[in-house]
């Protein structure tokens, strides 16, 4: 009984992370229907700034999350006005798919060479401090994670719905043309969709590092991560990404529990594969409209 | 079974389509005769397309039949349709886009209806019947609207169906071009093929047709010559005597 | 229809001929580092040529083909070491049927259902596809994924190895080469070029798309897996990870890409170009290989999103010269 809670609070706090790093990659998806294959790259990217910070100066990882985002907002905001839209504007929609891959390639490169292709982690100072509840054993790092998590989550879902900006990004995502005809610059909130997702990756990525280890050639799982979150949660929500997040988070950690510890890949994959073949408008039906 | 002269090639008999809650055709029936041009009309929103969709395979009817030259198509896969020899030029023509409109026509010469076929010579002469050869080398990516609803009947003709359903072939089109398209409907007649043709151009569709059926609401509500279904006073109450409600954009 | 278009484009098969007579005498003359490069031009061209018998000509962009590769290596070695057969041979021969024929059978089973997705959701279902296989062979014992299996030595005593193994690479890669070309001129290129524009107009034109869909799906990917077992035996030791690359899935992309995407000859000339550019060009960089292939994959998408023939296609033109409709 014991193992099974101490499963379910595992696979909790690595649901918030998967959350937290899906919800910019659902949110591109759904606004502009662009699917980034650089985002998990950009999810590292969060993760070395915070290990930069933590390293050379002592910041705590969790106060790393602002510098992260704002970096990261930048990046992305360029990066979608100086590419991205570009690849979009030319040709097609899949073009822009390999552009970003192509980016995601590119990075990664850049991220070997200059951080080796090792494995890093970080470990602030209440790293070893843990209590334990009743038969479950909570460390401090892991519950400031998903704390971390769900905050930033609740804030993003205030921010859509209860901002001028977060409400023109939830109308472009519904009606292009129509925001477009009420005077929305689309290509300006695509910019800031684009740099506001960056910035959560990037948040999720600082907080990553105190978690699970990470190294340059992880991106590929993150953004298949993000994929497989939007795919069990539904695309363009906070609300959704945290369902599938938290989904993806408790199988992960009971397929390695119950099936191995090797098997959390294969088993995340396989899902992938099946729901999109089974259920490609995800489990409450708003995901992929487009997919047939 | 003997397809003797007289024998309709297209039945369609108490054909009724639902949406959930929504009836789109209710216990609609008529025959198309073998070499005839038939026009369906009606106002927006009466059903013509969905019939139209459900000839052409794209839905599978909730209640009633549809026979083709004897053989009951109704639920039958589109390219299967299409094999027996129902082509369809859509109203928003849809071109290949990146290929040329030699190569348009040609795909449809290579497929549509099954059996024995000169490629080259079907290509060339559904070119030359829409007055297209000239253009043969272009993408069909820059075409007119004009030139790309001739593409769309150049393509369907191509098919070599026996039954051709063409969905609008006139609409936006300017005086001059919709007597050419009105002119090549009735060359394709003259080759042997039966038309069914859903228009709003009224008077080019009393000019060309044979018969008219007339839908309404998703009912069947009027059939027979032009003439006399210009006068019939349950079609002049639903579609042509109230132009200013029903044609808004007129 | 296939007699007409294979006249149309006999000159292509002389020039084909030549060049398989060409690269069939080019051992004699080159030095072994040579070979061994022009044998990774045919494996890569290859197998870019299989991945656009499916994608590039029906627009299906399979993110995940690798996963035939690894399929292919794995069930002919797991066959070839545990066959009882004395002519090492015989038991490559069995085992590289046996490879190909579960390459088949696995692509016949997947097809229907994940060629119902289209555009961006078949890559990514393709791209899980070849993790799955991959963890899975790594996984699981009786696969030998992670501890490897050791393949027999085929080479005869008098051939040094790259050079047969460049043989097997011409053989397979000319076959696929042939393959491609039968389905481009032929009503099925026609049908797979409506497809790709177009697919439920295609439908009501009469084009069979599902079966089309399906049969090129497992052409592509029996050939994939083919080239993966000769790859396999030229290593000579497989682990999941040398098969189950995604790089390599990448790579039939990027260079399909980089030559004219829906054309024969574009995947051969990116080929070419790339393994020329990454192992003569570059040889001693190998740290920037995967930044020089994003950036290229940029640059193509940005400047010349038709491949390097689409951008002689257009120069020519320009130049007034008549449009080519179809060029193989």
């Amino acid at each position: 009984m014991s193992l099974v809670l101490q499963t379910i609070v595992d696979g909790l706090v690595l649901g918030g992370l998967y959350s937290l790093a899906a919800v910019g990659f659902s949110l591109i998806f759904g606004v502009m229907n662009v699917v980034n294959l650089s985002h998990g790259v950009i999810v590292l990217i969060g993760a070395y700034v915070s290990y930069i910070l933590w390293h050379a100066l002592g910041v705590d990882p969790l106060l790393a999350i602002p510098v992260a985002m704002a970096v990261l907002f930048a990046f992305g905001y360029v990066y979608q006005r100086g590419l991205i839209q570009l690849a979009v504007d030319r040709s097609s929609l899949l073009a822009s798919m390999l552009v970003t891959f192509g980016v995601a390639l590119m990075l990664r490169n850049l991220l070997v060479l200059v951080f080796s292709p090792d494995f890093k982690s970080i470990t602030p100072s209440y790293a070893f401090n843990f209590f334990t509840l009743g038969p479950i054993t909570l460390d401090f790092v892991r519950l400031s994670a998903l704390g971390a998590s769900l905050v930033l989550l609740t804030f993003l879902a205030a921010v859509l719905r209860f901002t001028g900006i977060g409400r023109v990004i939830r109308a472009t995502a519904q009606q292009d043309m129509a925001a477009r005809l009420c005077g929305v610059n689309a290509r300006h909130v695509y910019g800031v969709t684009f740099g506001v997702s960056s910035a959560f990756a990037g948040a999720s990525g600082a907080i990553l590092g105190i978690v699970v280890p990470f190294s340059p050639p992880d991106e590929a799982l993150w953004t298949i991560n993000a994929f497989v979150v939007v795919t069990l949660g539904g695309v363009g929500s906070p609300s959704g990404a945290l369902l599938g997040g938290l989904l993806l988070g408790l199988i992960s950690t009971a397929t390695a529990q119950y099936i191995g510890p090797a098997f959390p890949n294969a088993m995340m994959f396989l899902i992938l594969v099946l729901m999109l073949l089974v259920r490609p408008a995800g489990l409450l039906g708003n995901a992929f409209s487009g997919s047939r | 079974m003997n397809a003797a002269p007289a024998e309709p090639i297209l039945r369609v008999v108490g054909v009724t389509k639902r949406f959930r809650g929504l009836v789109a055709v209710n216990d609609v029936t008529f025959d198309v005769p073998a070499g005839s041009i038939c026009g369906l009309i009606g106002p927006n929103g009466a059903g013509k397309s969905s019939l139209f969709n459900l000839i052409t395979g794209y839905y599978a009817p909730s209640a009633g039949e549809i026979r083709f030259d004897g053989r009951r198509i109704d639920g039958l896969d589109t390219y299967r349709i299409a094999q027996m020899g129902i082509a369809r030029a859509f109203q928003i023509a849809k071109p290949f886009p990146e290929l040329s409109v030699l190569d348009n026509v040609r795909i449809g010469a290579l497929f549509g209806h099954a059996g024995a076929r000169n490629v080259a010579a079907v290509t060339a002469a559904a070119l030359e019947l829409t007055g297209l050869a000239s253009l043969a080398d272009r993408p069909a990516l820059g075409l007119t609207v004009g030139d790309l609803r001739r593409l769309e009947l150049a393509r369907a003709i191509a098919a070599r169906p026996r039954l051709l359903a063409a969905d609008e072939p006139c609409a936006g089109l300017n005086p001059t071009e919709t007597e050419g398209v009105v002119d090549i409907l009735r060359q394709i007649r003259a080759a042997g093929v039966t038309v069914l043709l859903v228009e709003h151009d009224m008077p080019a569709v009393m000019r060309v047709s044979d018969t008219i059926f007339v839908v309404d609401a998703g009912r069947k509500i009027a059939e027979g010559p032009p003439e006399q279904v210009a006068r019939d006073p349950r079609v002049i109450a639903a579609y042509l005597g109230t132009p200013a409600e029903d044609a808004p954009a007129a | 229809m296939l007699v007409d278009g294979i006249r149309a484009h006999r000159w292509w098969l002389v020039g084909a001929g030549i060049g398989l007579i060409a690269l069939s005498l080019a051992p004699l003359f080159l030095m072994p580092f040579h070979v061994r490069v022009v044998q990774q031009i045919l494996f890569s061209a290859g197998l870019a040529v299989a991945w656009t018998i499916l994608g590039g000509f029906a627009g299906y962009w399979s993110f995940g083909n690798t996963a035939f590769i690894g399929l292919g290596a794995f069930a002919a070695g797991l066959l070839e070491t545990n066959i009882a057969i004395d002519s090492p041979t015989l038991a490559f021969v069995l085992a590289t049927l046996f490879g190909c024929a579960v390459c088949a059978a696995v692509a016949a089973l997947l097809a229907y259902p994940i060629l119902r997705l289209r555009g961006i959701y078949f890559a990514i279902a393709m791209l899980g596809v070849s993790q799955v296989l991959g963890e899975l062979t790594n996984n699981i014992d009786a696969f030998k994924g992670s501890l490897g299996i050791i393949l027999p030595k085929l080479a005869p005593a008098a051939m040094e190895p790259q050079v047969f193994y460049y043989y097997l690479f011409l053989v397979a890669a000319a076959g696929t080469l042939l393959v491609g070309f039968l389905v481009k001129v032929g009503r099925i290129g026609y049908g797979l070029l409506a497809i790709r524009e177009d697919e439920d107009t295609a439908r009501m034109l009469g084009v069979p798309t599902e079966r089309y869909k399906i049969g090129m799906f497992v052409v592509s990917a029996t050939l994939t897996g083919l080239l993966g077992i000769i790859y396999a035996h030229s290593l000579g030791y497989i682990t999941s990870g040398s098969v189950y690359r995604t790089d390599f899935s990448l790579n039939m992309i990027v260079y399909s890409l980089l030559g004219g995407i829906g054309t024969l000859a574009g995947p051969i000339l990116g080929s070419f170009l790339m393994v020329v550019l990454t192992q003569v060009v570059l040889g001693r960089l190998l740290d920037i290989h995967m930044f020089i292939t994003g950036a290229l994959l940029v640059a193509m998408v940005m400047l010349a999103p038709r491949g390097l023939l689409g951008f002689a296609e257009n120069l020519v033109r320009r130049r007034g010269a008549g449009l080519r409709t179809v060029e193989p």
